[in-house]
């Protein structure tokens, strides 16, 4: 958001803020209702937590991408791709489940791959078709 | 807050029971609706009252008040003190079922000054409750207080032509409404008295919790001191009892300031200056907080505003923001520009560096939108006190 100015949100922006302040809501209700560390947390921890989510989120639309992508049957014979896939898209419900800090060490887990996939393909043989896409562009600033 | 005013067109109700005659042959200006004791019989008054966009009840001997249930709490009330009884009676009798559900936007009208007094003392209504009449007799008094409604009717707000510019735009309004509608002089006047006590209601009932968890186990005979940032005319100072709470407000409009000094003269209001340094020492305060204010104001007047409101706070006070964090965006001369709910926090986190602990979070869906739009946040103030 501009420093001096303010400016007018578009509809996005509404749905974006409005799905904000209900996940940070729900957030603290878990946390205080789980009795975790969270709760004597600093009001940074919810926003660790909103960071840490996203990254997962971002790390399996980048998984689902590459295996829909030409590229897909290449990736699967790399066991790294393989373990990747294995761990974020075929057990999508299993992080709802767990307890506050043991979802925080997955969410944390997810981060670190999301930054050692995104250098690899980045730096790899097909780096210059990676960069040339905006998407993987924004990954990049986002987490690199 | 700005909200789409409701499509209903809405007038003022008066209840004129046993002097229906009286008051309909008064020729009372504008549009409105007078009705008998026949028309709030209980299956009827839901409809009578449907057009409200204030009751005004003329004949408080023959009026139901617990009919006034769901949707219709809603409705703003001005109650005209019969003349010929004493304030011990008309407490006796109407305490309970009348007087005691008057809100900030509800309000009282009198001929008799002293019974006037006697009432506002007993229930601390603020002074902007009061609509003067000349005459108590029903029938004159519906004409002056019709009258009033018609003058209050046309509300200023200064023209957004050019670039907003927070504290002159709402330093010119709310100098404007002071003197116009002091008992109800918020951001979302515009859209009618029903409108702002329904807004009012629903905040009331997330803040309240709030407040009384800040207080905390804190001994009843410890004063709470109370700031309030942006307080208008002071409308949040009737949640406070003045026997356990020194409240403080703060605004930016000299005439608000001015009416919030009439309204709660137990209270302190003082003028905030374009700096938006609080005149008041570090530590001062257990509670200080905002309701639908910085929503209204730039990145950096947020910043200072939170940076103020941390210091004047004593640690282990709390600090609380009652604030719109998602955007109408339909509003091409809104003045609501607010932060997301993360944007927010970080801002918070980056004005106090660190220094607190969220206390709750909770999200509010006014009955008038059709999304989650408000949020209040919570949070205590680290540290060890600097003064003992």
């Amino acid at each position: 958001m501009p420093e001096n100015e303010f400016y007018t949100p578009t509809d996005m922006d509404r749905l974006r803020m409005e799905n904000e302040l209900l996940a940070f809501e729900v957030r603290f209700l878990k946390a205080r209702s789980g009795g975790q560390p969270e709760i004597t947390g600093s009001p940074i921890s919810l926003s660790r937590m909103t960071h840490l989510e996203e990254a997962e989120t971002d790390l399996k639309l980048l998984l689902r991408r590459i295996q829909n992508s030409p590229l897909g049957p290449v990736a699967r014979t790399n066991k790294s791709f393989q373990t990747l896939n294995e761990r974020y898209l075929k057990q999508p419900d299993t992080a709802l489940t767990m307890a506050p800090a043991q979802r925080t060490v997955y969410l944390e887990g997810a981060e670190r791959d999301l930054v050692l996939l995104l250098r690899r393909l980045g730096s790899g043989p097909l780096g210059l078709y990676f960069r040339r896409r905006k998407s993987f562009r924004t990954l990049q600033e986002r987490y690199l | 807050m700005e909200r789409t005013p409701t499509d209903t067109p809405e007038h003022p109700v008066f209840y004129a029971g046993r002097f229906s005659e009286e008051i309909s042959g008064a020729g009372l200006p504008g549009d409105h609706t007078v009705l008998s004791d026949w028309d709030v019989l209980p299956a009827q008054l839901a409809s009578a009252l449907e057009p409200a966009s204030i009751l005004v009840v003329l004949d408080i001997f023959s009026f139901p008040f617990e009919s006034l249930t769901g949707d219709l709490v809603d409705v703003p009330l001005i109650l005209l003190l019969p003349t010929g009884y004493d304030a011990d009676f008309l407490v006796t009798v109407f305490g309970k079922a009348a007087f005691s559900r008057l809100g900030f936007f509800d309000r009282v009208a009198a001929a008799d000054d002293d019974l006037w007094d006697e009432v506002r003392r007993r229930y601390d209504f603020a002074q902007g409750q009061l609509v003067e009449v000349e005459d108590g007799r029903p029938e004159y008094a519906a004409v002056e207080i019709s009258a009033a409604l018609e003058a209050e009717s046309v509300l200023y707000a200064p023209s957004r032509e050019g670039d907003y510019e927070a504290n002159r735009y709402w330093s010119e309004r709310g100098d404007a409404l002071a003197g116009n509608a002091p008992h109800r002089a918020i951001c979302s006047v515009n859209h009618g008295p029903k409108f702002n006590k329904a807004i009012h209601r629903v905040q009331e009932k997330v803040l309240n919790p709030q407040i009384a968890a800040a207080r905390g186990i804190q001994a009843e005979e410890v004063p709470f001191d109370v700031l309030e940032i942006g307080a208008g005319v002071g409308r949040w100072a009737a949640s406070f009892d003045p026997a356990k709470t020194r409240f403080t407000g703060v605004d930016i409009s000299e005439g608000m300031v001015e009416a919030a000094r009439k309204n709660f003269p137990q209270c302190r209001f003082d003028l905030l200056g374009e700096d938006s340094v609080l005149p008041y020492g570090d530590e001062s305060f257990d509670l200080s907080f905002s309701v639908t204010v910085m929503h209204h104001n730039p990145t950096p007047t947020k910043r200072a505003l939170i940076s103020e409101m941390w210091r004047v706070t004593r640690p282990g006070g709390r600090l609380m923001f009652l604030e719109d964090f998602v955007s109408g965006g339909w509003f091409t001369t809104s003045t609501v520009y607010p932060m997301s709910v993360n944007e927010f926090v970080g801002l918070l986190f980056e004005a106090t560096a660190g220094q607190v602990v969220l206390e709750h979070v909770e999200s509010i869906r006014y009955q008038h939108d059709d999304f989650t739009r408000g949020g209040l946040l919570s949070v205590s103030k680290l540290g060890v006190a600097g003064t003992w």
